[in-house]
């Protein structure tokens, strides 16, 4: 299964109406400009997740993983790799991040980053499928790619796509990558495909 | 309790209401629909110094009007649509304002990361969830941790900044002992190559030659000076010294080259000022490095005023210069090893860059304090050194090796009358001059037979001395001979007072002797004023004399 252009574009679309609430958010937290956009979005099957991401993600990564559940169900990540969470961090804070081992605030405001983009992205997604979701609490994990792959939980056994959101951080004349992903079940994923084409359609 | 705090929703199961609020060592409170209280638990109400009873039932943007400002009530519309939200302390820090837990972190509430969360019942939403957590004592040690960081990073960064300073000054020796040594070389490779050499070509080149080799004299001994007082072996010879002279010979020796200059030094130098302990060459040293440094930073035509004066309980020595003065940035340097303010190949002033961090160590050496003062550049500049004259001050980093006894304060001697016998003249003025300082009334004698008639002067009038100090070696009747003839005489005529002896510092024998004789204790040789002071103290308590 592939996205063909037309809904890739969709895609793009949609997200970048709950990127757009998720960098007012962010700006208005943190009183500096905030900008985030979609450059690309591609799907995969989950077994291939870590293959994709190597080549653009390096070492070890921090990820922001929540779950969740109603009439849909599935994992959301925003995946990125340490060194750009540090800045992050710091560019958000204005402070000086130690090693985020040790920085528990650090861990938290990353968190609460995730959180939003998270939220904004499948809340607008809840929307458009006319479903309310609701989430677990967000965890962030400190570990390697193939750790965080194995984390998923939703319909283990099952035939599972992933939706890899690349999401760029622009702030103070900076540029970060972080991947947000977001894994559903077979069923689930053409659900919202569908949604989609209707919502474009509904557009015109 | 429980059931107030459940209000209208009856469905939560209360045991577990009552878990929530009694246990946890978080904050956590609930809400309805209408954002109104409904469960408001112990944390809460200990942190927020408001009860259940009194929260319970009001909406919570009432109780805490800020959230709608900060804006933080759309994160409970969020809730409300099955959001969970996570407030970080990093971008929010804090949630509600409470009332702080620790004074120090310096915050005006208790700094919290907390979650807002829906409170469902299946599928609908019936409220939301709130818990706080004080995160005071994670920034504490944060903080303490990022200061130990800063610390290792600081110690790093002078780490470094040392050894540049040395490797510059490594250039700078180099580079200076060189340069006398070339003129040096250059003339005598003149001398040797000519037959014949004119007198007066003769005569300059000796005085090149003469002047080049003093120089780097001097140098080489400035760099064993600084190496002796880091490893601690520099000894001063201490007794008391008259800063005046020492000023004007300090005065004599820089003329010649203020002079070349065209550099006025005037001095002012109050006749009253007391003596001070200290070692007079290097006294001299410290007074010639001022005056030199003043002459070589000053130009032509300018000033250099010397005073010497009693300041309060310490004796005062500046040296102001109307010459390039000191930058501000450099001006808390200027007393470092290896610092000039310009180490640049091409600075004007020669020299190794040592002769304040001498000065600054010897005058501690000699229990004083150095400053260093300037408007800033060209705006000349001012060194003031003050010496302790109050009797024997403390003598400061005297090394411990030298050998001699631990220098301390020395007694109080005051309302004690003290015979000093001693047939050796300097030695019985410095003992005089030093008893006195001390307190004492001295009167002194050169010989026994002298000794024994100022006892019987002393018993005639009923002033008997109250402790007699007296040197061992004399010649025709010694120290041995006179107290045996002092234990002789009765009370009323002196045959009692407390005696201390001079010991010589080649028999060790003597001491043993002198207390067998009739001595109560000895001091050795060479003379240390407060060793004796202590003795001669000892020995006046001993006997019950009366001291101040």
């Amino acid at each position: 299964m592939e996205l063909t252009a037309v809904q890739q574009d969709a895609l793009v679309e949609v997200i970048n109406i709950g990127f757009g609430r998720a960098a007012a958010s962010l700006s208005k937290l943190t009183g500096q400009r905030v900008q985030l956009e979609v450059p690309s979005i591609t799907m995969c099957p989950v077994d291939e997740l870590s293959d994709r991401l190597r080549p653009v993600i390096q070492g070890d990564v921090a990820s922001i993983h929540q779950i969740f559940s109603g009439s849909v169900v599935g994992d959301a990540l925003l995946v990125i790799d340490r060194q750009s969470a540090a800045i992050l961090k710091e560019l958000l804070t204005n402070e000086p991040a130690l090693p985020l081992e040790i920085d528990a605030s650090a861990r938290e405001v990353l968190t609460e980053i995730g959180n939003i983009l998270l939220n904004a992205c499948l809340g607008t997604f809840g929307n458009l499928l006319k479903v309310q979701v609701s989430f677990s609490v967000p965890h962030l994990g400190l570990e390697t790619l193939e750790g965080v792959v194995s984390s998923i939980t939703v319909d283990r056994e099952g035939l599972r796509y992933a939706l890899i959101v690349h999401a760029a951080f622009r702030l103070k004349n900076s540029s970060l990558t972080g991947y947000l992903i977001i894994v559903l079940s077979v069923a689930s994923i053409e659900r919202l495909i569908r949604a989609i084409e209707q919502w474009e359609r509904d557009q015109r | 309790m429980a059931d107030e705090r459940l209000g209208e929703d009856r469905r939560l199961p209360a045991a577990l209401v009552r878990w929530f609020s009694e246990l946890t060592y978080q904050g956590l409170f609930a809400t309805d629909r209408d954002l109104r209280v409904i469960v408001w638990n112990r944390w809460m109400e200990i942190h927020s110094e408001r009860t259940a009873a009194e929260v319970v039932g009001r909406p919570l943007t009432e109780v805490y009007p800020d959230l709608c400002t900060r804006g933080l009530e759309q994160y409970y519309r969020d809730a409300l649509s099955g959001h969970i939200s996570v407030i970080s302390y990093g971008l929010h820090r804090y949630v509600l304002h409470l009332p702080p837990t620790n004074r120090d972190l310096g915050f005006n509430e208790m700094p919290q990361s907390g979650r807002i969360g829906p409170l469902s019942d299946g599928d609908t939403v019936i409220g939301t969830v709130t818990v706080l957590e004080d995160v005071s004592d994670r920034l504490a040690s944060d903080a303490a941790l990022r200061r130990q960081i800063d610390v290792q990073q600081m110690a790093r960064v002078a780490a470094e900044k040392a050894l540049r300073a040395k490797d510059e000054f490594l250039s700078t020796v180099s580079h200076e002992i060189r340069n006398p040594l070339n003129a040096v070389l250059g003339w005598t490779r003149i001398l040797i190559d000519r037959k014949e050499v004119e007198p007066d070509v003769l005569a300059r080149a000796l005085r090149v030659i003469d002047r080049n080799a003093a120089a780097q004299v001097r140098m080489i001994d400035d760099l064993l000076d600084v190496a002796r007082i880091a490893s601690g072996k520099l000894r001063l010879e201490m007794q008391t010294v008259d800063l005046v002279a020492v000023t004007l010979a300090a005065v004599d020796v820089v003329a010649p080259s203020a002079t070349a200059k065209q550099i006025e030094v005037r001095t002012h130098l109050d006749p009253k000022t007391p003596h001070v302990l200290g070692d007079p060459q290097r006294l001299q040293q410290v007074i010639w490095n001022l005056l030199s440094n003043a002459v070589k930073f000053t130009d032509p035509g300018g000033v250099v005023d010397v005073s010497v004066a009693p300041v309060g309980k310490v004796t005062r020595l500046a040296v102001r210069d109307t010459g390039s003065g000191i930058s501000p940035d450099f001006l808390p340097f200027v007393f470092e090893r290896f610092r000039q303010s310009d180490a640049s190949s091409a600075r004007r002033h020669g020299g190794l860059g040592l002769g304040l961090a001498l000065v600054r160590e010897l005058v501690e050496l000699h229990g004083g304090t150095v400053r260093a003062e300037s408007a800033g550049s060209r705006q000349g500049a001012t060194f003031t050194i003050d010496l302790p004259t109050a009797k024997w001050a403390e003598v400061g980093r005297q090394p411990a090796k030298s050998g001699t006894q631990p220098v301390s304060e020395a007694p109080s001697l005051a309302g004690l009358r003290l015979l000093i016998v001693e047939n050796e003249a300097d030695s019985r003025e410095l003992l005089g001059v030093t008893m006195t300082r001390c307190g004492a009334e001295v009167t002194t004698a050169s010989s026994c037979e002298e000794a024994l008639a100022v006892l019987r002067y002393a018993a005639a009038a009923k002033a008997l001395p109250h402790v007699i100090l007296s040197d061992l070696g004399m010649p025709e009747a010694d120290g041995f001979d006179l107290i045996r003839k002092i234990r002789a005489l009765a009370a009323d005529d002196g045959g009692r007072i407390p005696a201390v002896a001079v010991t010589g510092y080649v028999d060790r024998d003597d001491g043993r002797r002198a207390l067998d004789a009739g001595f109560q204790s000895h001091v050795a040789k060479p003379i240390d004023p407060i060793a004796i002071a202590v003795e001669v103290a000892r020995a006046a308590r001993a006997a019950d004399a009366p001291i101040e």
